[in-house]
């Protein structure tokens, strides 16, 4: 069995609403889309990606309709909220400070 | 927001589809593993073998995501209610003793706290009650020193621009006739806006109208909701009958709606217009002819503060317009929230009573958390054991918590319940102090007290234990459950807060309980044996006003002449005293000022206040009062004689200090006549908690009274007396209302009520936190005598006698009372030092119709040295005996039988 956790929770949650922020996706296309765009180096886990979604959405964050899927399947598409837009944006902020804050660190010494 | 909702809301109702869909979900992504895996060419067996490998057990994936759903904490609660109910059950009389206990405090808390709900903290009933005030002007301190209101002064208020309107009321009895028997009604007597100022509308017919107030107007009557309904049985039809009342006809033009009524509660209403008193033209033209109290509403966009400098500005305009009717110095109005005046006398009393049960409330939480703290340790292998099994440490912490909730909310419920049964007794004793107290129910805001309190002190007890001890699985696996010494020391400080706590709880309640002694030793300086005292209340139309006032003088003091000579002859009657109020009773006259003949005031000052009572000539003598000098009042004292008039020993002492009172004249009657005092009497306590105040008597037969009160001392046994009065004064005048037949033993007891249900109360509470601390000292000391018994065994073994063990134990359990004691001195010293006057010190009493407030500690300094000494010895002897139990089993242990059990 895969470890439960690859990623900390919190970067977990950055990534999926960033990936969602372009267009509503299932919850195998944001796993595939999270591995192409980190070119294979991030790897989700479906045992950490549902229960994330799940939380997600039981916050008010991202918002889960039933669509078919590219293969003409049925599929639960989830998208952004408002909620999730402004809280994506101050995630991204917090990130971008953090890294940025290692990176200098790491420059330094 | 509501989306958002209903997405968590949906995981609780909805819960097959929600499995569904997730199933749904899951087996997609599964699908597009193994799609993935056949893309890059595998055999479709391997392809799906390798993505499930990927993937993972589904339950698990699954399990995870209904973490995140509300319904799982749901689930998870209702397992741990199963769970703690079903372990509560294999243990009843554990269970009963915490639910019982908690219902005890709670009851006692959620009952005061209905009554501070009811009386202090809901919004009076009317519409923006918020906005009333009661008007007071008077010398320094307006409240306290209130003169009361004269029409005139009436209408200079009503030109405050921050008031939109401003009421009068004033109370009078009058006899409503023209039914089957006269009935004697309290009347509130009002400004025609009345009803339109406080917001209220009738239920039935209309209220006043500016035309019923007019001079002359036709008279008319509006009903009090509960008059209505007694006498007249909730017919509307009553609506625009008439009845004979004073000397015309009063014609009744609406019904109030069952609201509560303010300042008192009243039979009926009439307009100002209506009163033969208020209406009469030379108390309308005097301006200091102040019987009224005044109501106002504040406009909705002003504040109180801008209201309030309003009324400085028309005080300070009276002062420089009327020179002589007002002291010329430290005159002050002032405007008080209607809602504070009317509990004003009660609030102390009420923050007491409610720190006393919030004290026993704390000693149940202390003594629920040493229970279940015993109980932790003897559960201590099952937790151990769920531990082991994986609980986390915070499911166990969830787990026992849930139990304490679930018998917290069970002894919430008992409690209300408890507190429901003691309503209504709670209900009569805030009547006397407040007319708020028919608002006292077990409404919405109880209710969430009570849930809050229960699940707050659930909380408390429950965590108290949860964190006191680690849950460590494997020292307690391998030990098989020993008790460690930090939860041993957990268990002593809750012995020493809850013994402190009483102590404190039982100093209140032994200071209450002393002062209500001293109350009753009090000699009020009359006779209270065999008396029987009423009131008798003339018809105000019995002789008309049409009558020249002299003569109609005249008739009222030949009518109560005769009626005292008819009582007298009464066979078996020894004493008939007549006078204007009761002795003992619980409303002082209104005070007047004293004005000395050849001593004239100097311009502006105003004179000296003192109490005015009426007596007939062997009123005195049938009360014991003594006569200290001079002389009683005589037959031959009449409307054609002198005026006489006698003073009590604190008039003489601070009117006439150093000189003899006897033949000097006082004002009295009317400008330019002037009483004689011919007489100094013994002083007496008109009320029991009251020091005496100054006082001067007049002659009933000199005056004009219709309303007068009866003492009368007979040998007959009190039924038969009082048959007897009721047919003389029948006989005397069909027309002649007799009411309150009591006797003065019972109306001193009586007014003792109010102070037996504090000291009951306060008593109670002490009571019940002496046995629920005695409990957990008992509770203590038998769990470390079970702890110990094979040290004891080994100390027995080795030649210890038994007498050394029971000490051993006996000196453990006294420590901690002890230091509970020292801890219970320091914080009752504190205690009273912070109350310090609220308690020993009834604030000033206001003038006007409310009761006056009660005095806690009377005679009784809050340092009573007894109080102290007997409380010591009982919590003493209490915790001596809760030791012994345990300490004599201790020493009954037998050294083998103690050693072998390991």
């Amino acid at each position: 069995m895969a470890p439960k956790s690859d990623l900390l929770q919190g970067t977990l949650d950055l990534l999926i609403l960033r990936t969602l922020s372009g267009e509503p996706m299932h919850g195998w296309g944001i796993s595939q889309r999270i591995q192409q765009l980190s070119k294979d180096v991030l790897q989700v886990n479906q045992g950490s990606l549902y229960p994330a979604l799940h939380r997600l959405e039981q916050q008010g964050l991202i918002a889960a309709e039933w669509g078919s899927s590219e293969n003409n399947r049925q599929a639960k598409f989830y998208q952004l909220t408002r909620d999730g837009r402004r809280q994506l944006a101050e995630e991204t902020k917090t990130w971008e400070r953090l890294s940025t804050a290692v990176a200098r660190v790491l420059a330094g010494l | 927001m509501f989306r958002h909702l209903s997405v968590r809301l949906s995981s609780l109702f909805k819960r097959a589809r929600l499995e569904r869909e997730l199933d749904t979900e899951l087996r997609y992504h599964l699908d597009m593993l193994i799609e993935q895996n056949l893309a890059k060419g595998m055999p479709p067996d391997a392809a799906r073998r390798e993505a499930q490998r990927v993937f993972g057990t589904m339950d698990a994936v699954k399990d995870d995501v209904r973490d995140s759903w509300l319904s799982r904490f749901v689930e998870v609660a209702a397992q741990d209610i199963r769970y703690g109910v079903r372990s509560l059950r294999r243990n009843p009389g554990f269970a009963l003793v915490i639910i019982v206990t908690m219902a005890l405090g709670i009851g006692a808390n959620t009952a005061i706290f209905s009554v501070v709900n009811g009386v202090l903290l809901r919004p009076l009933p009317y519409q923006d009650g918020d906005k009333l005030v009661v008007l007071h002007h008077g010398q320094s301190d307006p409240v306290a020193n209130d003169f009361g209101f004269s029409p005139k002064e009436m209408d200079d208020y009503r030109q405050a621009q921050s008031l939109s309107g401003v009421v009068e009321f004033h109370n009078m009895f009058f006899n409503l006739l023209g039914r089957a028997e006269p009935e004697r009604l309290s009347t509130g007597v009002v400004s025609a806006n009345y009803f339109d100022v406080l917001g209220v509308t009738p239920l039935h017919g209309r209220t006043f109208v500016a035309a019923d107030d007019a001079p002359g107007a036709p008279a008319v009557l509006v009903l009090g909701y509960k008059y209505w309904e007694r006498s007249f049985g909730g017919d509307r039809s009553v609506v625009g009958q008439t009845f004979r009342m004073n000397d015309r006809p009063h014609t009744v033009i609406g019904v109030m709606p069952p609201v509560p009524q303010y300042p008192l509660e009243v039979d009926i209403y009439m307009p100002s217009s209506a009163c033969p008193f208020r209406s009469s033209p030379s108390l309308i033209a005097n301006r200091r002819g102040r019987m009224l109290t005044a109501f106002a509403r504040v406009r909705p966009e002003v504040t109180l503060a801008k209201a309030q400098a309003d009324l400085d500005l028309v005080a300070a305009r009276l002062q420089t317009d009327y020179k002589g009717f007002y002291p010329d110095s430290g005159f002050k109005a002032a405007g008080i929230p209607l809602k504070t005046e009317l509990t004003r006398n009660f609030t102390t009393t009420l923050w007491v009573l409610l720190g006393t049960a919030g004290f026993v409330l704390l000693i149940v939480c202390a003594s629920i958390a040493n229970l279940l703290l015993a109980r932790m340790v003897r559960r201590e292998r099952e937790i151990s054991v769920r531990a082991a099994l994986g609980a986390t440490r915070g499911r166990l912490l969830r787990q026992l918590l849930t139990e304490s909730l679930v018998l917290a909310l069970c002894g919430g419920v008992l409690g209300l319940v408890l507190s429901a049964l003691s309503l209504r007794l709670l209900v009569n004793f805030a009547g006397r102090f407040t007319s708020r107290a028919n608002e006292i129910s077990i409404d919405l805001t109880v209710l969430f007290f009570t849930l809050g309190v229960s699940v707050l002190t659930g909380l408390i007890f429950g965590s108290i234990p949860a964190f006191a001890r680690r849950i460590d699985v494997a020292p307690a696996l391998r030990e098989g459950g020993r008790s460690s010494h930090s939860s041993q020391r957990v268990r002593s400080v809750l012995i020493v807060a809850q013994v402190s706590a009483s102590f404190m709880l039982l100093i209140a309640a032994g200071l209450t309980l002393r002062s209500l002694l001293n109350v009753q030793r009090i000699d009020p300086g009359i006779k209270t044996e065999n008396l029987i005292s009423y009131g008798a209340y003339m018809s105000f139309d019995k002789f008309p006003l049409t009558l020249p006032p002299a003569e109609r003088r005249a008739k009222i003091a030949g009518y109560w002449t005769e009626y005292e000579r008819r009582l007298g002859s009464i066979p078996g009657v020894i004493a008939v005293a007549g006078g204007g109020t009761f002795p003992l009773n619980e409303i002082d006259p209104f005070p007047q000022g004293l004005v000395r003949d050849g001593r004239p005031l100097p311009p502006g000052v105003q004179p000296p206040q003192i109490n005015v009572r009426f007596a007939t000539p062997d009123y005195f003598r049938t009360l014991g009062q003594s006569i200290a000098a001079g002389r009683s009042f005589a037959a031959s004292d009449t409307l054609t004689s002198t005026g006489v008039a006698i003073v009590n020993q604190s008039a003489a002492r601070l009117f006439w200090p150093n000189e003899d009172p006897i033949g000097t004249r006082i004002a009295g009657g009317g400008p330019g006549q002037f009483r004689t005092i011919v007489g100094v009497v013994a002083d007496v306590r008109q009320q029991l908690d009251r020091a005496p105040a100054a006082e001067v008597y007049v002659p009933v037969a000199q005056t004009a009274n219709l309303n007068t009160t009866w003492v009368i001392q007979s040998k007959l046994p009190i039924e038969d007396a009082v048959r007897n009065i009721k047919a003389v004064s029948q006989t005397h005048d069909r027309d002649l209302p007799v009411e309150n037949f009591r006797t003065l033993a019972e109306v001193r007891s009586e007014g003792l009520a109010p102070r037996r249900v504090v000291v009951a109360l306060i008593g109670m509470f002490g009571f019940l936190a002496l046995v629920i601390t005695a409990a957990g000292i008992a509770g203590v000391i038998a769990f470390s005598v079970n702890q110990r018994t094979q040290e004891f065994g080994i100390r027995m073994a080795l030649g210890a006698p038994r007498a050394g063990v029971l000490t051993m134990v006996l000196r453990e359990g006294l420590q901690l009372v002890t230091i509970g004691l020292g801890i219970g001195l320091a914080g009752a010293l504190a205690l009273t030092r912070v109350l310090g006057s609220v308690i020993f010190e009834a604030p000033p009493a206001s003038a006007g119709p409310t009761p006056p407030p009660l005095t806690l500690l009377v005679d009784t300094v809050p340092t009573d040295v007894f109080t102290y000494i007997g409380v010591v010895a009982a919590l003493l002897l209490v915790a001596v005996l809760a030791c012994l139990m345990p300490a004599r089993r201790a020493a009954s242990v037998d050294p083998m039988v103690a050693l072998r059990a390991q």
